[in-house]
């Protein structure tokens, strides 16, 4: 009996590893189907257009609404839609099962990094045309509307070739944040260039106000970008940091960005690093609303993140980071999210006309109601308040950057632990900048290392 | 005959349910962590794209320049935590017992229950408590008695001092719950016992280590394991609560140096592994070196 008993759970225990194993086959075979694409366009659009979006804080109602203009403008048609907050989950499955939505709204920088896979495997399909289209009832083209820069840079055009296989959609400019009250309050002046910036510090000194304070080190990504770029080399050195090019910290014009975010620590608020983690940031961010620190690197967003401990009567402001070179504009990182449609898309003129509806003057509307706004001309008018205020930064002469670190396979260190992460040390005075670059240069080689680079035939493929 | 093989088979069917559940949820899982470990170059998002590396990972995490810092650093880090509040918690626990349960003192239902109630409440209220009540560097308790001698201290990221910050909040975690278990096993000694040892004239330092933590001993032993590989899992679960994934680089422990800084899934595994070889070997090594006779003569 105990035999038959044992054989009887040892093959159960066989058969469930069996069913696993079965499992991972059947995945496997579908990622390597591939599904040959047209360029649709001009073509007729009709049916069902697969949607896939990422909900945000700007909430799921507005892909309703869209959804809803977007098959009233086109009759006939019909979107499928999926807004929610675990889609990569998801999205990763039916993609290597070989189930390829139509339109993907899923910005690259993401822990999932869906996007870069894509971009990497050059799954994603060329919608250069897109930019030529018009959508219903309007005369202007989708890339006439789009603001310039924002269809230029490897956020959109990943492959440097002019081409643009990613859309732009809501961007959210980072700055230096600052109470407007405090700085009309005690008539001084929101400095420009990083020597007023000292010299404003140690006047605030004075008053016992530190000049500086950041919500977490991860902060310092935008902060830092935007340094990189405004050095003697441009945007440059941004890139070559951004790919981690072999030698780049090697370089005068890197050293000088960390030089000044080492001076900057000199001026840090002393408890900001006691609660620069994800749980007590905000205590950091109640510095600058309180008055003892001028100045926080943050984004769009931080005035709604902060509506409940802000008094009343209490202005933001927001200063594009000053330049590390004197010949070089102030300068402010954004963040961008991007849609786009992957090869494996079975409705692309469908597709194609989705992604150009979201440039239509009807949809524009929709999304800035919810407070996504797109890098359209004449967005500015369409904002209220702070907002307005904020993303005009560009209109006064700040240069934009965008985009991120390329992706990366697993090299045992991450750019934010290697790069941002020591900042609070370095405020702490647990290390010095030699210290600090010793290790960024060794996880720059590391990374450097780890880059996934696109395999031939599909770079073939792309060119 | 017959009759008992009907009653095997009764038994057999009423297993199956259970064994087929135990396997695919315990068993399956735990070998899946093996056989992940021996594949590299993917993540949670893209199994598939995985390729065979043998014992690589396990490697780098003992010998590639970049990896085997941070990783042998969180290895330390477990050890540090594991040795500190086994210790401490245990001392504390065992004589809060003692004194509780031998010696007549007023409110000790009162005492009992300020001990227990840090076990009742969850991890994320106790980080809470202490990072906010505790540590804050405004407003927590030690900073305030700390600046009456005219010094602050650094307690949620000072470099040295984060990982006995983490200490501290696991210790008085943890005594109450253990106090409770020494206090059960105490109250079952026959008080005859300790009259006798009165007679004899026994101090009670005396009566403390020669008569009640032996008769205890059976209950320290297991309670020791069971507190070694639950203090592995709670120094994740209080680092994960306390700094979210941004945690300083001195707290990170073995779970959480898997969970948060490791995206390459088979290297994650590796990790997973070692930790799981690692508290079978120290339970196995504290079971060994605790065996002892009860009853000493």
């Amino acid at each position: 009996m105990k035999k038959v008993l044992a054989m009887i759970l040892s093959v159960l225990m066989v058969a469930s590893l069996a069913a696993g194993c079965g499992g991972n086959t059947d995945t496997t075979e579908g990622t390597t189907d591939p599904t040959a694409t047209s360029e649709g366009g001009n073509a007729e659009v009709s049916g069902t257009i697969v949607v896939k979006a990422i909900e945000t804080a700007y909430g799921a109602d507005m892909w309703n609404e869209i959804k809803d203009a977007f098959e009233a403008a086109y009759p006939g048609t019909t979107v499928e839609l999926e807004v929610s907050k675990t889609l990569e989950t998801t999205l990763a499955n039916e993609i290597q099962a070989g189930n390829y939505p139509d339109v993907v709204h899923l910005a690259t920088n993401r822990d999932a990094k869906i996007t870069e896979n894509m971009i990497n495997n050059m799954q994603l399909r060329d919608l250069t045309g897109v930019l030529s289209l018009t959508n219903p009832g309007e005369d202007k083209t989708v890339g006439d509307k789009i603001i310039e820069g924002f269809t230029e840079t490897n956020a959109t055009n990943p492959y440097g070739d002019g081409k643009t296989y990613l859309m732009p959609m809501f961007y959210s400019p980072c700055g230096i944040f600052y109470s407007a009250n405090l700085f009309e309050e005690k008539g001084w002046t929101v400095p420009t260039t990083w020597d007023e910036m000292w010299e404003l510090g140690d006047k605030a000194k004075e008053e016992g106000i530190s000049l500086f304070t950041y919500p977490t080190t991860g902060y310092f990504d935008a902060f830092m970008f935007a340094l990189l770029a405004s050095t003697d080399k441009g945007i440059d050195l941004y890139n070559d940091v951004t790919s981690f090019k072999e030698g780049v910290w090697d370089t005068e014009e890197a050293r000088q960005v960390l030089d000044v975010i080492a001076k900057l620590a000199t001026y840090t608020e002393p408890t900001t690093t006691e609660n620069a983690n994800d749980i007590d940031f905000s205590k950091n961010q109640q510095l600058v609303i309180d008055g003892k620190a001028l100045f926080c690197p943050n984004g769009t967003w931080l005035p709604g993140e902060m509506a409940d401990s802000t008094p009343e009567g209490f202005v933001w402001g927001m200063t594009a980071v000053p330049a590390v070179s004197a010949d070089k504009n102030p300068t402010s990182f954004t963040f961008l999210e991007q849609i786009w449609s992957p090869q494996g898309a079975k409705n692309t003129a469908g597709a194609d006309a989705f992604i150009a509806f979201m440039y239509s003057d009807a949809a524009i509307d929709i999304f800035a109601k919810y407070g996504a706004v797109q890098p359209v001309a004449g967005i500015a008018d369409k904002l209220e308040g702070d907002n307005k205020t904020f993303y005009s930064i560009y209109d006064n002469g700040a240069t934009a950057v965008m985009g991120g670190f390329v992706a990366t396979t697993d090299a045992g260190v991450t750019p934010a632990d290697a790069y941002f992460t020591p900042v609070n040390q370095l405020v702490a005075g647990d290390i010095t900048v030699d210290e600090w670059l010793a290790g960024i240069k060794d996880a720059n080689t590391a990374l450097g290392a780890a880059v996934i680079s696109a395999s031939e035939e599909a770079t073939d493929a792309a060119a | 005959m017959k009759k008992s093989g009907g009653r095997g088979l009764f038994v057999g069917l009423c297993i199956i349910p259970t064994t087929v559940l135990f396997t695919l949820f315990m068993v399956v899982p735990t070998l899946e962590v093996f056989y992940y470990s021996f594949f590299g170059g993917f993540s949670k998002y893209n199994i598939t794209s995985k390729s065979f590396v043998g014992f690589q990972n396990y490697i780098d995490l003992f010998t590639n320049s970049t990896i085997a810092p941070k990783f042998i650093g969180t290895f330390q880090n477990t050890i540090l935590l594991i040795v500190l509040v086994t210790i401490i918690t245990f001392a504390f626990a065992l004589v809060y017992a003692g004194i509780l349960s031998r010696e007549k003192i007023k409110g000790q239902n009162f005492f009992r229950i300020i001990f227990y109630i840090p076990n009742i409440l969850s991890v994320v209220v106790i980080s809470s408590i202490f990072f906010n009540v505790v540590y804050d560097s405004d407003i927590g308790i030690l900073n305030s008695i700390t600046s009456l001698f005219g010094f602050t201290v650094q307690w949620k990221s000072g470099n040295e001092v984060v990982i006995f910050s983490l200490a501290i909040a696991m210790i008085w975690q943890a005594i109450g719950y253990y106090m409770v278990m020494y206090m059960s096993s105490m109250a079952a000694i026959p008080e005859s016992i300790y009259e006798s040892a009165n007679l004899e004239g026994a101090s009670r330092v005396r009566v403390f280590f020669q008569i009640t933590i032996p008769l205890v001993w059976t209950n320290i032993r297991t309670t020791l394991t069971f507190f070694i590989i639950s203090t592995i899992n709670l120094s994740y679960l209080f680092v994960r609560a306390m700094y979210g994934s941004r945690a300083p680089e001195s707290t990170y422990v073995l779970l959480y140096y898997m969970y948060e800084k490791t995206q390459d899934y088979g290297r994650a595994m590796a990790i997973g592994v070692i930790t799981f070889l690692f508290s079978f070997l120290l339970a196995g090594i504290v079971n060994a070196v605790t065996k002892r006779e009860i009853l000493e003569f």
